[in-house]
């Protein structure tokens, strides 16, 4: 069958369908399409008869298919009905007007036409309009809007966002289909998807949730609001949510849980890996408006007797798993905090060096139970990126980072729609 | 184990619902705009206490349908005109669009002349008065977050309880208020009916709908909070009705005894005067300033909420400028526009508040019957759709309403319409 190069999803709309012998079937009401690839197909034409029934026409049975005819090679009374599969989604239906994500621009948008055109000989949905001139084309005064804009000296072509960078919101029969496709939204950055996730409907959160990879679900959880956050692991299965908070730093999973309600918390606990668990258990005791409840047990540490060289192959093998690398803890072997090096420090360093000759023995620390403000107070003094935590007896119980300190003083936006009375 | 305890999130249930008040609230109050005002303080100098009894109907009517939008809020997350445009055709949410933006302007105009009227009174210029306010409420708006706009929505809603006092300050006869409260009277007559109308057509408007679940919404009520956000409503409009009781009050027991007739509130502040002291003046006029400058935030922003769902754009209110422009560029056009109309030297508003009413008059059935439609639709609700005996109340509320209206309307086309129906009704 022979495609016209590019046609908008309201041209065609409404218009009439005849077979072999020009008999009118119906009028076009919808398009099925089968999701999967980068750009899905069109595979049937949804019809409504004079009857008022609907019948779906496959896209193979088409003779002609553009803005001024569409034709089928068969007769009308060998139309039947075909069924809609589960991988399949009806544009009009399931799309159009709805809300979708933008990855381009991070943010959740509204469908206000499709752009349908020739991939390798197929019609495919390649892109969706989202421009005020999409919502002016739907309503058949595209060129007064366009006249209008002429008059203040605008020339806009629509505002088009092609299908490989939308990812859909809506939970519709298909969503299941959805999983199927890689996830869009995991190319986010986790701060985008969650403010992303902050401008839905709960209801629509969990299920896009669900299309993530554990790892990008991990990192968005924790920018989300205490509230999302709960939602969101109640409606997970427990073996997923429990592999999520293994995932994530141990400080973070441990202000999850400590939002959870304490039997769902210790079953999670119950779940996850022994030592994992073990540190997130201990982060748990500190109260959270402390040192303590905002640190985590993530942190490098070296004896002080082995050289840099030495400390380089080590930190090559753990650095993978620890959120802040840019400190190297200097301890003995009952994790008394005996000094501090930075990465720079150790770049700097003779290969054959002990940590012990050139690690900073004055070290600025905290207590457990020290205000967070103060915390700030010291890292914003001293420009640290982190600061240890130290008990009494000079043992190291974890770290504070910058980026816990700033997410307390400037809640990131996503959160910022909760109120703390 | 030991649990580390929850950020201090009180548990105690009265903190909750004071962390929820706001939607129900604002809108209920925000009902009471510079036109509520003059309506309440018209019917209670011509009618004296006898209207007080339809104060009851216009609670009834305000709490269904804010509960309506108020639970399609809290169980959608989506904002009315979201659900408009995601189930009825593009051309019902174009058109009602229009028919809102073009409404919402001319209330928005009606609320910067009660401003404007306000500061009249304590001899303040228009011409000061209005670009002050305007910008004032901008920046507000612009760079406040949403709880702190509500923070200074709710305030002024507590100042609407200068008019409480103002009708303790006029000294009604308190037997006459009760039996105006309890006995429903009903005069076939065209200016009674025409008033009894306005007084429950200010009451129930379009952009209030949009506005409650919007802001709904935006505040990120959740589910299981639902609960509050209903006492929230329920308390709005008690509160909204309790001080609409003594605005018609305070003009009954001052203006209606003495057989002043007045046009409009400010002309009530005057006459109060010399009949309640200079006190209960400045009570009365301070009400409508504060009702006024409410009534001047809410409705561009609900006009900005609306259409910025309707088409897709970014919105809320604790985005920066340059994060959801066109939701700010719309709530700033509105504002100025509604502003700027005033201060036109030599205006005739009344020809406003006649097309306004109009606007308004013909986009409510829509909004209602859109509404309806929506909250019985099992696909959006789910188990909350409304219950058949919700679905008596709203529909018999919505019936009502749009009868009133259609009478407002007739009357405004052919003002002799009304004698035709009432003269009907008499030979019946």
């Amino acid at each position: 069958m022979y495609l016209v190069g590019e046609i908008f999803l309201s041209e065609v709309i409404g218009k009439k369908i005849y077979d072999r012998e020009g008999e009118s079937i119906g009028k076009l009401t919808d398009l099925v399409i089968r999701l999967g690839d980068v750009f899905p197909r069109v595979v049937a034409l949804a019809a409504e008869t004079a009857k008022n029934e609907t019948t779906v026409i496959p896209f193979e049975n088409l003779e002609l298919f553009n803005r001024s005819t569409i034709t089928t090679v068969i007769l009308k009374g060998e139309v039947n009905g075909r069924q809609i599969l589960e991988n399949e989604m009806l544009i009009c239906r399931d799309l159009l007007d709805k809300q979708i994500v933008d990855i381009t621009g991070a943010k959740v948008v509204r469908v206000n036409d499709v752009k349908l055109g020739d991939v390798k000989g197929n019609l495919c949905l390649i892109a969706a309009d989202v421009s005020f001139s999409g919502i002016m084309r739907r309503l058949g005064m595209e060129n007064v809007s366009q006249d209008i804009m002429k008059l203040f000296g605008y020339k806009k072509a629509p505002d088009l966002i092609g299908w490989n960078y939308l990812q859909p919101l809506q939970t519709t029969e298909s969503s299941l289909t959805l999983n199927v496709q890689r996830s869009k939204l995991s190319e986010l950055h986790p701060s985008d998807i969650a403010s992303i996730m902050s401008q839905i409907p709960h209801r629509e959160r969990a299920a896009l949730f669900d299309t993530l990879d554990l790892e990008t679900a991990a990192e968005a959880l924790h920018e989300l609001e205490p509230d999302a956050q709960v939602s969101i692991i109640h409606n997970m299965d427990k073996e997923q949510a429990s592999e999520l908070l293994e995932l994530m730093p141990p400080d973070e999973a441990a202000d999850l849980l400590g939002d959870l309600p304490e039997d769902k918390a210790q079953e999670l606990l119950n779940l996850m890996e022994a030592d994992e668990a073990e540190d997130v258990q201990e982060l748990l005791e500190h109260e959270d408006d402390t040192a303590g409840g905002l640190m985590t047990t993530d942190f490098l540490s070296f004896p002080p007797n082995v050289t840099v060289a030495e400390t380089f192959k080590n930190l090559r093998l753990v650095a993978p798993d620890v959120e802040m690398i840019y400190y190297v803890y200097v301890v003995d072997d009952n994790d008394k905090l005996l000094g501090v090096l930075s990465i720079k420090d150790l770049l700097v360093s003779h290969d054959n060096s002990m940590l012990s000759e050139i690690m900073q023995d004055q070290v600025k620390s905290v207590s457990p139970d020290a205000d967070p403000e103060d915390v700030a107070d010291m890292i914003s003094k001293y420009n640290f990126y982190a600061i240890p935590v130290v008990n009494d007896d000079g043992i190291i119980m974890g770290i504070i980072t910058v980026d816990d300190i700033v997410d307390l003083l400037i809640p990131p936006a996503s959160r910022r729609k909760t109120q703390r009375i | 184990m030991i649990f580390r305890k929850n950020e201090k999130k009180p548990s105690n249930r009265l903190w909750i619902f004071l962390a929820m008040i706001g939607p129900g609230i604002i809108t209920a109050n925000a009902d009471n705009d510079a036109g509520g005002i003059a309506t309440y303080t018209i019917a209670g100098a011509r009618e004296g206490y006898s209207m007080l009894w339809a104060l009851f109907l216009i609670t009834i009517a305000l709490i269904v349908i804010q509960e309506m939008a108020g639970r399609m809020g809290v169980y959608t997350g989506k904002g009315l005109a979201d659900l408009v445009r995601e189930n009825f055709s593009i051309k019902t949410t174009f058109i009602t669009m229009i028919l809102l933006i073009i409404g919402n302007l001319t209330v928005t105009i009606a609320e910067f002349a009660g401003i404007a009227a306000g500061f009249e009174l304590f001899g303040v210029s228009k011409y000061v008065s209005v670009p002050i306010a305007a910008f004032l409420i901008w920046i507000i708006v612009i760079k406040g977050s949403y709880r702190a706009v509500e923070r200074v929505m709710l305030f002024f809603c507590v100042i609407y309880f200068t008019y409480v006092i103002s009708g303790f300050m006029a000294g009604p006869k308190w037997d006459h208020v009760l039996k105006g409260f309890m006995v429903p009277t009903f005069k076939f007559e065209t200016d009674y009916i025409n008033i009894f109308i306005a007084l429950v057509g200010t009451t129930i408007t379009p952009w209030m709908q949009f506005y409650l679940q919007a802001s709904v919404v935006d505040k990120g009520v959740k589910r299981e909070k639902y609960n509050y956000l209903k006492w929230d409503i329920y308390l709005g409009t008690f509160v909204t009705d309790f001080v609409a009781m003594f605005i018609i009050i305070a003009a009954a027991a001052t203006l209606y005894v003495n057989g002043i007739n007045v046009d409009s509130a400010e002309e009530a502040a005057i006459a109060l005067k010399p009949l309640a002291g200079n006190y209960a003046f400045i009570l009365f006029a301070i009400g409508l300033l504060n009702a006024s400058v409410l009534g001047a935030i809410i409705l561009p922003l609900s006009t900005a909420y609306a259409v910025s769902e309707a088409f897709g754009w970014e919105s809320g209110l604790g985005k920066k400028f340059g994060d959801a422009p066109r939701f700010f560029w719309f709530y700033t056009i509105v504002l100025l526009a509604g502003a700027a109309f005033v201060l036109i030297p030599g205006i005739h508003l009344i020809f406003v508040m006649i097309f306004s009413q109009t606007i308004n008059g013909i986009l409510l059935p829509i909004i209602l019957i859109l509404m309806l439609k929506l909250i019985n639709n099992k696909r959006i609700m789910g188990d909350k759709v409304n219950t058949l005996y919700q679905n008596v109340l709203a529909w018999g509320t919505s019936v009502m309403l749009i009868i009133l209206t259609a009478l407002l309307l007739a009357g405004m086309i052919y003002p002799r319409s009304l004698d035709y129906i009432t003269e009907m009704v008499k030979r019946i």
